[in-house]
C-alpha cells in the first residue's frame, strides 16, 4: 500500500500540483475543493433544515433541484479531493483523520441518496416527510458538519 | 496595495460610521415623531449600510496602524486605546445593523417591523452613536496632539476602557496565542458558516435566476435570517483571525478584494429584502431580467468571496 501511495505521490501530475510555483496548481485545486464544499454542504444543509421544518413549509418537490447541486458539489470535490490526495498520498493515506473524513463523506453520500428517496416518495404536493426522513436529515447535518470539521483539521493535525 | 493609501482610506472611511449612525438615529426619531413607516424603513436601511461600511473602516484602521506606529509623536498607548474603543463600537454597530435588517425582514413579511425590534434598534443605535464618537475621539488623539490635554501624557482611559479591557485586541490575540486550539476551531466554524451562507444564498439566487420555479420567493425569504446568523459566526471568527494575526491581512491583496466583495454582497443581501418586485414572485412566476442579472451577480460575488479567502495564503501572505 505504501508503495502505491509513494508511486502516486511521485507521478508528474502529483508533483506539479504539490510543487508548481503557480496559482493554478495546488491553490486552484484547493479553492475549487472549498467551492465544492460550499455547494454540497450548503445545499444539503438547506434541504435538511427544510425537512426539519426550519424556515417554513415551502413545497418540497421543486427543492429537488438541490439534489442536483449536491451531486455537482460532490463530483467537484471527488475530483479535486482525489488530486489533493495524490499530491500528498503518503501523508494522507496514513492519516487516521483523513480515513475518518472519508468514512463521514461516505455516510453523508448515503444520507443524500436516502433523503432523495424519501422526498421522491412523499409525492408532488408534499410539504412534510416521515419521521424517519427527519431523523435522516439530522444525521446528514451532523455528518456533513463533522466531515467539514475533519477536512479543515487536516491542515493542523 | 500601497499602505499609504490604506491609511488614507481609513481617514476616508472612518467618517461613515461616526456620522452615519447619527443620521440613522435622526431618521428613526423623525420617523417616530411623524409616525411614518417609510422613514422607519429608510433609517433601518441606513443602519444596515453603515454596518457594512464599518467593516472596511475597522480593517483599514488595522492597516493604518502599521503605517503610523513608531512615528514621532505617535504613542502606542493612544493607538491601543483607539483600537479597543473602535472594536467595541464595531461590535455594537454590527449588532445594530443585523437587527435593523431583521426589522426590514419583518416589515416585508408583516408590513411593519416588530415593536420590540424597533425598540432594541433605537436603544442599540443610541449606544452605538456614543461608542462611535468615543472611538473617533480616541482616534483623533493619535495624530492630533493639539487636542490632547497634555502633549506628552498618554490618553486618559475612561472607566469603559478599563471595564472592557478583556474584550480588547490584546486579550483576544493573547487568548489565541495561549490556546493553540482556538485558531483551528475558529477555522472549522468559519467553514461551516461558509456552507450555510453560501448554500442559502445560492438557493435563493437560483430561484431568482429561474430555477426551482415551484417555490415562491416568499418561502425562500423566510430562510434569510439564518443567513445573517451564519454570517455572524463568520464575521466573529474572521475578526478573530484579523485581530490575532493582523500582519497576515493588512498587506494581503486578496484580503482587500474579499472585504470589497463582501460589501457588494451585503448590498445585494439588502436588495433581497427591500425591493418589491422579487417579493412578488409567486410559485411558477418567471423572474424579471433585472432579478436574474442581480442573482447571477450575487452568486459570482459569493464565489469571489470564497476564492479571495481561500487564496489568502497563496496570492497573499497569510500563514
Amino acid at each position: 500500500m505504501m508503495q502505491l501511495f509513494a508511486w502516486l505521490e511521485g507521478t508528474g501530475l502529483s508533483t506539479w500540483i504539490r510543487e508548481a510555483d503557480t496559482v493554478w496548481a495546488y491553490p486552484t485545486v484547493l479553492t475549487l475543493h472549498t467551492i465544492g464544499l460550499g455547494v454540497l454542504g450548503g445545499a444539503a444543509a438547506i434541504l435538511d433544515l427544510r425537512l426539519l421544518g426550519i424556515g417554513g413549509r415551502a413545497p418540497l418537490a421543486p427543492m429537488r433541484t438541490l439534489f442536483r447541486l449536491m451531486w455537482a458539489g460532490f463530483w467537484i470535490n471527488a475530483v479535486t479531493g482525489a488530486l489533493l490526495f495524490a499530491a500528498d498520498a503518503t501523508e494522507r493515506g496514513t492519516s487516521w483523520l483523513f480515513f475518518f473524513k472519508m468514512v463521514l463523506v461516505g455516510i453523508g453520500v448515503v444520507t443524500v441518496v436516502l433523503i432523495r428517496r424519501a422526498v421522491d416518495e412523499s409525492g408532488e404536493n408534499a410539504v412534510m416527510v416521515s419521521g424517519a426522513a427527519r431523523r435522516l436529515a439530522i444525521i446528514s447535518l451532523v455528518v456533513w458538519t463533522a466531515a467539514v470539521t475533519a477536512g479543515r483539521l487536516l491542515a493542523y493535525v | 496595495m500601497d499602505l499609504v493609501n490604506v491609511a488614507h482610506l481609513h481617514l476616508l472611511l472612518n467618517h461613515f460610521p461616526t456620522i452615519g449612525t447619527v443620521v440613522g438615529l435622526g431618521l428613526l426619531l423623525l420617523a417616530f415623531a411623524r409616525r411614518n413607516d417609510h422613514l422607519v424603513r429608510a433609517s433601518l436601511e441606513v443602519f444596515f449600510l453603515i454596518a457594512l461600511l464599518t467593516l472596511p473602516a475597522y480593517l483599514t484602521g488595522v492597516a493604518a496602524q502599521t503605517v503610523v506606529q513608531g512615528r514621532a509623536g505617535v504613542s502606542d498607548a493612544a493607538i491601543t486605546a483607539h483600537q479597543n474603543a473602535a472594536l467595541l463600537a464595531f461590535l455594537l454597530m454590527e449588532v445594530t445593523g443585523a437587527l435593523a435588517w431583521f426589522g426590514l425582514w419583518q416589515s416585508r413579511r408583516n408590513s411593519r417591523p416588530g415593536r420590540s425590534t424597533l425598540g432594541t434598534v433605537l436603544l442599540l443605535s443610541v449606544v452605538t452613536v456614543v461608542l462611535m464618537g468615543r472611538a473617533a475621539t480616541y482616534g483623533g488623539e493619535i495624530s492630533h496632539p493639539e487636542i490632547r490635554i497634555s502633549a506628552d501624557a498618554p490618553p486618559v482611559e475612561d472607566a469603559l476602557a478599563v471595564g472592557t479591557r478583556w474584550l480588547g485586541t490584546a486579550s483576544i490575540s493573547g487568548a489565541v496565542a495561549a490556546y493553540p486550539w482556538v485558531w483551528p476551531a475558529a477555522e472549522c466554524l468559519h467553514f461551516i458558516g461558509l456552507c450555510l451562507v453560501f448554500g442559502l444564498l445560492l438557493t435563493v439566487n437560483l430561484r431568482l435566476l429561474g430555477f426551482m420555479r415551484g417555490l415562491s420567493f416568499a418561502s425562500l425569504h423566510r430562510l434569510l435570517p439564518w443567513g445573517i446568523m451564519a454570517f455572524a459566526v463568520n464575521l466573529m471568527t474572521g475578526m478573530l483571525f484579523v485581530i490575532s494575526a493582523p500582519e497576515q491581512y493588512t498587506e494581503n491583496g486578496p484580503f482587500y478584494w474579499k472585504v470589497a466583495l463582501l460589501g457588494l454582497a451585503g448590498v445585494n443581501f439588502l436588495y433581497l429584502t427591500v425591493f418589491d418586485k422579487n417579493w412578488a414572485l409567486r410559485e411558477g412566476d418567471e423572474p424579471r431580467p433585472l432579478d436574474r442579472a442581480l442573482a447571477g451577480a450575487a452568486i459570482m460575488l459569493w464565489v469571489g468571496v470564497i476564492y479571495a479567502g481561500r487564496m489568502l495564503p497563496f496570492i497573499g501572505n497569510a500563514f
